[in-house]
C-alpha cells in the first residue's frame, strides 16, 4: 500500500494547482465577455455546428468504441502474462499466441471490412 | 477461510505447466476452428461464392464434430485442468446440438423463400428507410451468420460440459452473444426484429448478472468454483448454509432464464416472434439442449448433496411453467408465439423429469432423471426446428404470414405442408407413435419412479391442455375455408426440405422404434464427478 | 478502526450514493459520469483489498472504455443531452424498482454479513493474492481453457458489431470491387447525411 503513497501525494499536488489556479483566475482577472470567448472550446478551431435537432452522429463512434474496448481487454490480459512470463514459459507463451492470433482475425476482419477507414 | 486456502495456492512459486488433452476437446475446437475460418473468409473472399462457401464450410464442420464426438463416446473423464467433463450426459447432449444445428444452419441458407436470405445485410438501416428499401430490392445476402452461429454452437458445446461455474459462464455468453445479435437481423419486420434482440440482451445480460453473482456467492461458501469442490462442500457441510442458499438460488435463476421456464420466461414470446424463423428454430431447440445440460450438471453433481432442498423450489417451478405455457398459448393468435408459448411448457415437462434425483433403474443402473431429459431434449428439439421451417413456407406478399387465421385451410393450398405441420404438433402433444410421446413418457415414468406423481397429474393434465390448442390448428388447417387473399405455400430450395425431411424422420423414428436411442441415453446418464 | 478501515467505509459509502444518483438524476450525461464515480471508486475498494490488477483493470475498462461506450451511445441514439423529464419513469414502476432493490441488495448483503461477520483477513500477509502476477499464474494455471474461449468471445463480439453497424455494405477494399453494392453505396451516404 505504501507505494502509492507518491501517486496519493501527486493527486493532491495537481489537485491544489488546479484549484488555486482557477480560484485565482476567477478572483483576479477582468471578467470581459465576446462571442468568441462564450462558444465551445474545441482546441482553438471555430466550432463545428451542430445540425439542427440534434442530429445523429455517425455509428462509426459505436464501432471505434468497440475497437478499443475489445483491444483494451486482449492488452489486460497481455499485462498479467508479461509479468507472470519467467514462470509461464512455453506454454504460457503458446497460448498467448493462440489468443492474439484469434483477435488477429478479428483484426484482420476489420480492416477487409473498412472498419478502420472514416470516410 | 477456505478461500484463503485456494487463492494462496496463487502464489506457489513453481509452476507446472497444466495438460490440455485437445483430443478430448475436439468437437468443440473444430466448431471454433471453423468459425475462426469463417472469419477469415468474410476477410478475405469475394462476395461471389462466399455464401455457398460459408455454407459448406459449417455443415463440414458439423459433421465432423458429431463424429467425434461419437468417437469420444464412452469416455469419463475431466479435461482441460478440470474445467471440461467429457461423460455421458455431455457427449449425448454435444451430439444432439450438433445433430440439431445441421437443420438449424440448412434453414438459415435458405435463399429461394426471400430474395438475398432471411437475414439483412445492414442491422443498422433505419426501418422503413430508402437505404433500407434499396437494400431489399438489391437482396445482398449476409453471410457472417454462418461464423456468428459456429461460435453459438462452440458455446452450446461447451456450457454442458463445463465443470466449474467460470468455464460456464464464459460458454454461457459465447452461446448467448451470437444469439443476440441474430435476432435482430431479419430482412423483414425489421422494427419487430430489433426489439426482440434488444429485450433478449437486456434480459439475456440481466441474467447473466444474476448468475455471476451466484457463482461469487458459491465461492464464498465452498472456496472453489469447481462442481466437484461445491459438491464436497455441501457433503461435510461446511461454510454458511445462507450462502450456499443464496448463490443456488441466483445460480438457478441465471439457468433457468436460458431454458425459458417461468416466472422467468417473459422474453421468450416477443423473442421467438420478432427473431428470424430459422433463428428462432435453432435457439429453440439447442439453447434449451445446452442449458439444460448445464442445469443437469449444477444440480445433480454440484448440488446434489442438497437435493432435498432444491427439489421442492424445482417442483414449483415446473409447475407453474407447465401451467403458463399451456394455458397462456390457448389465447395466442400468432403462430410463432403460440410455439414460443408451447416451448415453455416444454420447458416444464422436462423439469418433471429433471426432479427425479437419484432414481436409478435397477436394471440398467441408469439415472432416470439424467436419462428422460437427455431423450426428451433430442425429440423436442427436432419436433421444433421442424415446426418453426415449416413457418418459414407460409408466405404473403409481405413474407411469412404467421397470424393464425391466415393459417385456414391450408391443407387446400399444400396438403404435404399441413400434413407435416399435424405430425409436429401432433409430436408437441405427445401423441403415441411420435417422438414426442416417447418423450413425455420417458420423464413422467421418470416422476413416478422418482415420487413425484403428483407432478406427473399436473403433467398429464397440461398436455391435454396444450393437445386441445394444437389440435385447433389443425381443425383450421384442415376444415376451415381458407381465406380468398391467403397466403401461399412456398416451394424451397433443397436446403429446407432437407432440414424438414431430417425432422420428420427423427420425429417418426424416435416415436415408432426408440430403444436404441434410450438405450443409449440410459448408458450416457451417469457423470463423471 | 486502521486509516484503510476508514478510507473503505468512505469508498464505500461514495459507491453507494453516486450509484443512487446514476439512476435517478434527470440528466442522461450526468448519469453516465456518476457512473464514472461509482466505478471508481469500487476500484478504489479494491485497491485497499490489494487487488491491485483487478482495481486498475476496473479504471482501464470500466471507466475507460465501457463509460465512453455509454456516451458514444448517448450521441449516437439522439439521447437528450439537457435535463429531461422522460427519463422519470411513472411512479408506480420507480416505486416497484426502488423496492425490487432495495429488497435484493438487502438478501444479498444479510446473506454475506451473517456468512463473514467477524472474520478478518491480513492484509499484509503474502498469501493473500491480488498482485498481477498471481492473476497471471492463476489464468495459465488453473483457467487456461476459459481464457482462450474468451478471445473467441471477444471475437464474436467484434464481428456483431460491424455486422450490426455496418450501412453501407460497399465500404472497405473487399466491397469496391463489387458493381452492384457500389451505387448504393451512394444511396447509403445520401441517407447518412439526411439523418
Amino acid at each position: 500500500m505504501n507505494s502509492y503513497v507518491p501517486i496519493l501525494v501527486l493527486g493532491a499536488l495537481s489537485l491544489g494547482f488546479a484549484v488555486v489556479s482557477i480560484g485565482a483566475g476567477a478572483l483576479t482577472g477582468p471578467k470581459r465577455y465576446n462571442r468568441a470567448k462564450l462558444d465551445a472550446y474545441e482546441c482553438g478551431i471555430e466550432p463545428t455546428p451542430q445540425p439542427v435537432g440534434g442530429g445523429r452522429f455517425p455509428v462509426k463512434y459505436y464501432l471505434t468504441a468497440m475497437l478499443f474496448i475489445i483491444f483494451d481487454i486482449e492488452i489486460v490480459f497481455l499485462y498479467p502474462w508479461a509479468v507472470h512470463f519467467d514462470a509461464l514459459g512455453i506454454f504460457g507463451l503458446v497460448e498467448m499466441v493462440l489468443f492474439i492470433v484469434t483477435l488477429l482475425a478479428a483484426y484482420a476482419y476489420v480492416w477487409r471490412r473498412g472498419g478502420l477507414e472514416w470516410d | 477461510m477456505s478461500a484463503l486456502s485456494v487463492s494462496a495456492t496463487f502464489a506457489a512459486a513453481e509452476f507446472q505447466t497444466p495438460s490440455i488433452e485437445y483430443s478430448k476437446l475436439m468437437p468443440m475446437l473444430i466448431v471454433f476452428g471453423v468459425a475462426l475460418v469463417g472469419v477469415l473468409i468474410e476477410a478475405f473472399m469475394g462476395r461471389t461464392g462466399r455464401h455457398q462457401v460459408q455454407l459448406i464450410l459449417s455443415i463440414a464442420g458439423l459433421v465432423a464434430a458429431f463424429v467425434s464426438v461419437t468417437m469420444l463416446a464412452g469416455d469419463n473423464q475431466i479435461a482441460a485442468v478440470g474445467a471440461v467433463a467429457v461423460d455421458g450426459p455431455a457427449l449425448f447432449l454435444q451430439g444432439t446440438i450438433l445433430l440439431l444445428a445441421i437443420p438449424g444452419v440448412l434453414t438459415m441458407a435458405e435463399r429461394s423463400l426471400d430474395r438475398g436470405g432471411v437475414f439483412t445485410s445492414a442491422g443498422s438501416s433505419t426501418p422503413g428507410s430508402e437505404h433500407e428499401r434499396v437494400l431489399t430490392a438489391t437482396g445482398v445476402t449476409q453471410t457472417e451468420v454462418f461464423p456468428l452461429t459456429m461460435f453459438a454452437v462452440g458455446g452450446m458445446l461447451l456450457f454442458p460440459a463445463a465443470n466449474d461455474l467460470l468455464t460456464m459462464f464464459v460458454a454461457l455468453e459465447v452461446l448467448s452473444l451470437p444469439l443476440y445479435l441474430l435476432c435482430g437481423l431479419a430482412r423483414r419486420r425489421r422494427l419487430l426484429s430489433q426489439e426482440a434482440s434488444l429485450k433478449y440482451f437486456l434480459l439475456g445480460a440481466f441474467s447473466s448478472a444474476f448468475f455471476l453473482y451466484g457463482i461469487a456467492l458459491l465461492y464464498g461458501y465452498s472456496g472453489t468454483v469447481r462442481l466437484s469442490g461445491i459438491a464436497e462442500a455441501v457433503s461435510s457441510n461446511s461454510g454458511s448454509d445462507t450462502l450456499l442458499m443464496t448463490g443456488t438460488a441466483l445460480l438457478a435463476v441465471g439457468l433457468l432464464f436460458k431454458v425459458g421456464a417461468a416466472p422467468f420466461h417473459s422474453w421468450t414470446p416477443d423473442v421467438y416472434q420478432g427473431a428470424p424463423t430459422p433463428i428462432t428454430g435453432f435457439m429453440a431447440a439447442c439453447t434449451k439442449v445446452a442449458a439444460f445440460g448445464a442445469l443437469l450438471r449444477v444440480l445433480y453433481v454440484g448440488l446434489g448433496g442438497l437435493a432435498w432442498q432444491w427439489e421442492p423450489v424445482m417442483w414449483g417451478v415446473a409447475i407453474l411453467t407447465m401451467v403458463v405455457g399451456s394455458v397462456v398459448a390457448l389465447t395466442q393468435t400468432d403462430v410463432k408465439r403460440m410455439l414460443a408459448y408451447s416451448s415453455i411448457a416444454h420447458a416444464g415437462f422436462i423439469l418433471t423429469g429433471l426432479v427425479a434425483t437419484d432414481t436409478v433403474d435397477p436394471d440398467t443402473g441408469a439415472v432416470l432423471g439424467v436419462s428422460s431429459v437427455l431423450f426428451y431434449l433430442l425429440a423436442y428439439g427436432f419436433i421444433t426446428i421442424g415446426a418453426f421451417a415449416v413457418v418459414t413456407l407460409v408466405r404473403d406478399a409481405g413474407g411469412e404470414a404467421t397470424h393464425l387465421s391466415q393459417w385456414a385451410g391450408l391443407a387446400r393450398r399444400s396438403p404435404l405442408v399441413a400434413a407435416v405441420f399435424t405430425l409436429f404438433l401432433a409430436a408437441f402433444a405427445g401423441i403415441p407413435l411420435t417422438s414426442g410421446f416417447t418423450g413425455k413418457f420417458a420423464v413422467f415414468s421418470a416422476a413416478i419412479a422418482g415420487d413425484a406423481a403428483p407432478l406427473v397429474v399436473i403433467g398429464v393434465v397440461m398436455s391435454a391442455v396444450a393437445a386441445f390448442f394444437y389440435f385447433r390448428v389443425v381443425v383450421l388447417m384442415f376444415f376451415n375455408a381458407p381465406a380468398p387473399d391467403g397466403p401461399a405455400v412456398a416451394v424451397p430450395s433443397p436446403l429446407t426440405t432437407v432440414a424438414i425431411t431430417l425432422s420428420v424422420a427423427v420425429t417418426v423414428l424416435l416415436g415408432v422404434w426408440p430403444t436404441q436411442v434410450l438405450d443409449l441415453a440410459d448408458r450416457a446418464s451417469q457423470f463423471v464427478r | 478502526m486502521t486509516v484503510v478501515e476508514v478510507m473503505f467505509a468512505l469508498l464505500g459509502v461514495i459507491a453507494v450514493g453516486s450509484a443512487i444518483l446514476v439512476v435517478t438524476t434527470q440528466h442522461l450525461v450526468h448519469a453516465a459520469l456518476w457512473l464514472v464515480v461509482t466505478l471508481g471508486s469500487v476500484a478504489g475498494c479494491y485497491l485497499l483489498l490489494s487487488a491491485e490488477f483487478v482495481a486498475w483493470v476496473q479504471v482501464l475498462i470500466y471507466i475507460g472504455a465501457v463509460v465512453v461506450l455509454l456516451l458514444f451511445g448517448l450521441m449516437l441514439t439522439r439521447a437528450p443531452i439537457g435535463q429531461s423529464d422522460d427519463l422519470d419513469s411513472p411512479l408506480g414502476q420507480r416505486i416497484a424498482a426502488a423496492v425490487t432493490a432495495a429488497s435484493a441488495g438487502a438478501v444479498l448483503v444479510a446473506s454475506v454479513v451473517t456468512s463473514f461477520r467477524g472474520e478478518r483477513i491480513d492484509l499484509s500477509d503474502d498469501r493473500v493474492a491480488g498482485s498481477t502476477g498471481d492473476v497471471g499464474a492463476a489464468v495459465f494455471r488453473s483457467w487456461v481453457l476459459p481464457f482462450e474461449v474468451l478471445s473467441l468471445l471477444l471475437l464474436a463480439a467484434l464481428i456483431g458489431a460491424i455486422v450490426l453497424s455496418r450501412r453501407d455494405v460497399s465500404a472497405g477494399p473487399a466491397g469496391a470491387r463489387m458493381g452492384v453494392v457500389d451505387e448504393f453505396g451512394e444511396i447509403a451516404e445520401a441517407d447518412g447525411v439526411v439523418r
